[in-house]
């Protein structure tokens, strides 16, 4: 089957319920995408299809051909996920770094959607766990972005 | 009155009493007839009917109760709690002291289909002689043989069972079999065809589908054996789940499935309408994924002539679109979008065959909420098709969501895109919680398989 991952066409071999995080990490080597619970639980496989956050662990590979997927490695080639990406480094919300990638696609796919979130908002779109405790770094990086948006 | 007329009176009484005593002492100790009680035990048999026995285990799905996990197969030890008490399932390998190597082909039918051990004794119902008492003679013959010749013998000693007396006295049991089971094997319809027969055959006899979707009366028995009740098959709860109407009611039963869903349902445990879990998952592991693909047919065949009851069931569900998104304020909406979309999707339709719909799910339109609480609370087993196990499964929720964020979501998604299966209480999280800990010193009552 073919596949479109950050504007790019992989042909890719894979039964069709294989969990789409399998094939990004395993058979395409991106291993920006991290693999948490494998559950749905967690979020550090968050990539984005069409535009919305989906978790890659739970996402069976053959209910995604034909659509665009973005991934950690090419989410800058999006406006909304450049500026995401420097605020998360003006706020140096990384502790470990293992959940970020999946924080920063679930924050990409809030403010494309809602580019002025409420708190209430933000709260209910970022749900992925960290086990570093980096939420209100993530909080405030977040309104830093749709506040530069405002003024843009 | 005189005094030898009332002498007389009394004396006739208690010959009365002393002959019903005598002909109920008769009858419930009494070894049921088998028409294999003549013969001797033969040569070892034809390899292919041992292989013919291996199928009929599976249909009949044997190891669920007969076997644990790390043990030699077949060796029993499985603790089932009932309300008097816990009962283990036997060794039935043919060890000739601890298991049932001792038993003639006659022994071994009687205790099948009769649930009559040798010296007379009667099993608990736990064991489905009920529905296997439908077994044709050939597959008896065939059965015996596997266990016979197709299993190694291993010696592992029964437990006894923990019923305190009086209420262990198993002959009762007898005048119980006397009134709720028929111990005449399956007759076939003339007015069906031979592919309904078969799946009839299946299903009440070997497979004892009956065990779990039929509901039972106050004795414990099953309401209806066959398609003559209707209620048979019209689901039931039990150990904690809903086993659903297998009947053509659309919301609680396989109405709005066709045969060829049955049959991916019972051949590779999901199709686009739900994926098996609860007790199912293990009928599918042990059993129904070894069927061949003519008897699943039958079986979808055979369920697919039973009617459904409107009055039962209500009316048939609908999908009604809903927007929902992270912002949505209904209580439950937050939960089901932040743990349940994900894999269950916003529109509640699930992804493909591999994450069932909640829409029109059976466990949110069924009144009875044991299931949906069930398998939120304690997720789902693993399901092992064709040896491979499943890459998707339901997480616990247990340690992560509260009973009322429980109830909230499951109300949630049993009143939205046309589910009307109701709201849930908290408490009844509550108790559900309690009763499948497993901690819990009050579980479960049956566990039925
Ligand atoms: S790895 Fe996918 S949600 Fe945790
Ligand atoms: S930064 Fe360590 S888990 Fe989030």
């Amino acid at each position: 089957m073919q596949l479109r991952i950050n504007q790019t066409t992989y042909e890719v071999d894979a039964d069709a319920d294989t969990p789409l995080l399998w094939v990004i990490r395993d058979d395409l080597g991106l291993t920006g995408t991290k693999y948490g619970c494998g559950l749905a639980q967690c979020g550090a496989c968050s990539v984005l299809v069409d535009g919305a956050v989906v978790r890659a662990c739970v996402t069976p590979v053959a209910g995604v051909v034909g659509r665009e997927i973005t991934t950690i490695e090419a989410v800058e080639a999006d406006a909304v996920g450049k500026r995401v990406v420097s605020a998360w480094v003006k706020h140096q919300v990384a502790q470990c770094g293992y959940c970020q990638s999946g924080q920063v696609m679930a924050a990409t796919a809030l403010l494309k959607h809602t580019p002025h979130p409420s708190d209430a908002q933000i709260a209910a779109a970022m749900v992925n766990l960290c086990r570093c405790g980096t939420y209100n770094a993530i909080h405030a990086a977040v309104h830093d972005v749709a506040a530069a948006q405002e003024n843009a | 009155m005189t005094k030898s007329r009332l002498a007389t009176t009394l004396g006739c009484f208690a010959l009365l009493c002393l002959v019903i005593a005598a002909v109920l002492a008769w009858y419930v100790t009494r070894t049921p007839a088998s028409p294999f009680a003549a013969q001797a035990s033969a040569a070892p048999p034809d390899p292919a009917l041992v292989q013919r026995g291996e199928y009929v285990a599976r249909l009949g799905d044997c190891v669920a109760c007969h076997s644990l996990p790390e043990a030699a197969p077949f060796t029993g030890g499985l603790k089932m709690a009932t309300p008097l008490g816990a009962i283990y399932a036997t060794n039935i390998t043919a060890d000739r002291a601890t298991g049932i190597g001792a038993y003639s082909l006659a022994d071994f039918d009687r205790a099948v289909r009769h649930g009559v051990t040798p010296d007379g004794r009667r099993l608990y119902p736990a064991m489905p002689y009920p529905s296997y008492a439908k077994l044709s003679d050939d597959d008896i013959r065939a059965l015996y043989a596997f266990f016979m010749h197709g299993v190694s013998p291993a010696a592992q000693a029964n437990k006894p069972s923990e019923i305190p007396w009086p209420l262990n006295l198993r002959w009762p049991i007898a005048l119980w079999n006397g009134l709720f089971t028929d111990p005449a094997p399956y007759p076939a319809k003339p007015d069906q065809d031979a592919q309904w027969n078969r799946g009839a055959y299946i299903v009440q006899g070997p497979g004892h589908c009956g065990s779990c979707h039929t509901p039972r009366g106050l004795a414990f028995n099953e309401k209806g054996l066959s398609e003559a009740s209707k209620t048979y098959l019209a689901g039931g709860l039990l150990d904690g789940w809903y086993a659903p109407s297998l009947r053509n009611d659309p919301n609680t039963g396989l109405g709005r499935w066709n045969e060829a869903d049955i049959v991916s349902f019972l051949k590779h445990g999901r199709n686009r309408h739900a994926v098996v879990y609860g007790s199912m998952t293990e009928a599918f592991n042990n059993s129904t994924q070894f069927m061949s693909d003519e008897d699943l047919g039958a079986i979808a065949h055979y369920l697919k002539s039973l009617p459904g009851d409107p009055s039962r069931d209500g009316p048939a569900w609908q999908y009604q679109a809903s927007e929902l998104s992270a912002a949505s304020s209904a209580p439950g909406a937050h939960t089901y979008v932040s743990r349940c979309a994900t894999c269950h999707g916003l529109d509640g339709r699930g992804q493909a065959e591999w994450m069932p719909p909640l829409a029109g799910a059976t466990s949110a339109l069924a009144r009875e909420d044991a299931s949906a609480i069930n398998i939120t609370l304690n997720g789902s087993q693993r399901i092992v098709a064709a040896g491979v196990p499943d890459a998707y499964r339901m997480p616990a929720f247990r340690e992560q969501l509260s009973d009322r964020e429980i109830a909230e979501v499951l109300s949630f998604v049993r009143s939205t895109w046309g589910n009307h299966g109701g709201a849930v209480e908290a408490k009844a999280v509550g108790k559900l919680r309690e009763h499948t800990g497993p901690a819990s010193s009050n579980p479960i009552i049956l566990q039925m398989r």
